[in-house]
């Protein structure tokens, strides 16, 4: 009888330690800081219409900047965000942004043949463009991040938008650790705007 | 000769504790909490705030309480590596002339200081499951050579202690026992990974349609598992029947299995209609530890009983 009460003593103390221990650390993986908050902007979608501030209140957003004719890293970019896509789809809370860095190559029916060849079918995937000097702006003012020598030189990194259009986490886009990361902070935070 | 004894059950018990917090940072996704080592974020002490952080490290990898978490391991790892070396000299020191208890003792700390250094593999890796296998599967090596060395001082100490009559394939019994629930541990840290490739390809399912998922290797951990259970409750009901003289040792350890591969179906069940919890995964290794331990003691005991003639 004695050892059975010492067994279950001894399972129940480890089973609370690990509780707790687990509980913080779900805890600290939710937190996911506040890092900016995105003022107005205006781009235009490759369907024509006008993308602004207020199409990412209500829905989180994955942002990157690509450029369609880029043969470095936007390929594994793209396939990455097509995957993420995909892997989302049951969702509406959930959307993704690219950005043309180069405006001048990237027409509006160009972003539309390249959603179509990334196999993006409806719109929680959104392909805009705007004014070089707007996104330079956008990208360096408000994102953050640098926008030097465009389009060549622009970011690989993917921004986590919160259905507030506050900036919460960066990551990079081609390693596979960074983006299970982002799928962590997805699922975590899509919960949280049910 | 009843001090090394001391050292080596205190080592057992240390390390079961150990493997409980192993499976614990696992679990927490606290295993590059920190991403160096033996340092933590360039620091022997690991930082509190973001200010404490070297300039080359991005802050977005710095979570203090996983950081904590996978440090606590490390610190727990260097006292159990402590107790086990102590427990290597002590019966250098006092069994010399036991190769049975003095080689296992010396094996046991070379494989602790293996798997200090493999620890750090392990980070390096950046948790291959593989490198993550090993890490696991060594740690109970060590823990079945300290109940073993435990059990050897013992019977070294008391040596005229009348052993129970067995059945006698209780050897054979245990060894297939304890060799089946390693092959099982092994398989299940392949199912948990296998789990985790299919979270990360599919995000938004619910836990138990990720379960559903993991495909053939899960259905193989399964039915062995099954076996398992209905072999320990077979044997177990076999020695308990066909002993004479039985010890407390004995029959609790006997209960112990055929209580905890109870325990394990309730645990896989659980698996399949809540889906993986965290809290859940640390038991259900830790109990699998536990019955490859217990299978150890009974093996050693038989082992004895039969060199003894008293089968």
């Amino acid at each position: 009888m004695k050892w059975i009460i010492i067994s279950v003593g001894i399972a129940i103390s480890l089973g609370i330690l690990a509780m707790l221990v687990l509980v913080q650390a779900e805890h600290s993986k939710a937190d996911i800081p506040v890092l900016g908050q995105l003022s107005d902007f205006t781009l235009t979608e490759r369907s024509g219409e006008s993308f602004t501030r207020d199409n990412l209140i209500g829905k989180l957003t994955v942002v990157d900047f690509i450029f369609t004719s880029c043969q470095g890293p936007c390929p594994i970019m793209g396939t990455t965000m097509a995957e993420l896509y995909q892997q989302f789809e049951g969702t509406s809370r959930i959307q993704f942004l690219s950005i043309s860095v180069d405006p001048e190559r990237d027409s509006l029916e160009t972003l539309r043949e390249y959603a179509t060849s990334l196999g993006v079918t409806d719109n929680r995937w959104l392909f805009t463009r705007g004014p070089l000097d707007s996104i330079t702006q956008l990208c360096e003012g408000q994102f953050m991040l640098a926008a030097e020598n465009l389009p060549g030189g622009h970011t690989t990194k993917f921004i986590l938008v919160d259905d507030q259009a506050q900036i919460r986490r960066y990551y990079t886009s081609l390693d596979e650790k960074s983006i299970r990361a982002l799928k962590r902070d997805l699922k975590l935070l899509v919960d949280k705007i049910k | 000769m009843r001090r090394l004894r001391q050292f080596a059950f205190f080592s057992t018990i240390a390390t079961y504790i150990l493997i409980f917090i192993g499976g614990l940072v696992r679990v927490s996704g606290a295993g590059l909490g920190c991403p160096d080592w033996p340092t933590c974020f360039g620091r022997w002490i690991p930082p509190t705030s973001l200010d404490q952080l070297p300039s080359d490290i991005d802050p977005s990898q710095f979570n203090i309480a996983l950081a904590w978490i996978e440090y606590s391991n490390r610190l727990c790892g260097i006292i159990v590596g402590l107790l086990i070396a102590t427990t290597a000299v002590l019966a250098l020191m006092y069994a010399r002339h036991r190769i049975k208890i003095w080689f296992p003792a010396v094996l046991a700390g070379l494989l602790t200081a293996f798997q200090g250094w493999q620890g750090s593999v392990v980070v390096s890796s950046v948790l291959e499951p593989v490198v993550v296998t090993v890490h696991t599967v060594i740690a109970l090596i060590i823990v079945s050579l300290l109940i073993w060395v435990t059990q050897q001082s013992y019977y070294e100490e008391h040596s005229a202690i009348e052993m129970p009559k067995l059945p006698s394939a209780t050897v054979k019994w245990m060894t297939i026992l304890w060799s089946l629930s390693i092959v099982q541990v092994i398989l299940g840290t392949q199912v948990r990974q296998a789990y985790e490739v299919v979270v990360h390809q599919f995000p938004m399912l619910h836990p138990t349609q990720w379960v559903g998922k993991v495909g053939g290797l899960n259905h193989v951990h399964m039915t062995i598992g099954i076996v398992v259970a209905v072999y320990a409750w077979y044997v177990g009901q076999a020695i308990l029947k066909g002993s004479k003289g039985i010890t407390p040792l004995l029959r609790q350890s006997i209960i112990g299995i055929m209580v905890a591969v109870g325990i394990q179906i309730i645990l896989g069940l659980t698996f399949i209609f809540v889906g993986l919890s965290p809290l859940t995964q640390v038991f259900h290794l830790w109990v699998a530890s536990i019955i490859i331990g217990l299978s150890l003691v009974i093996f050693t005991a038989s082992k004895r009983a039969y060199q003894t003639g008293s089968r």
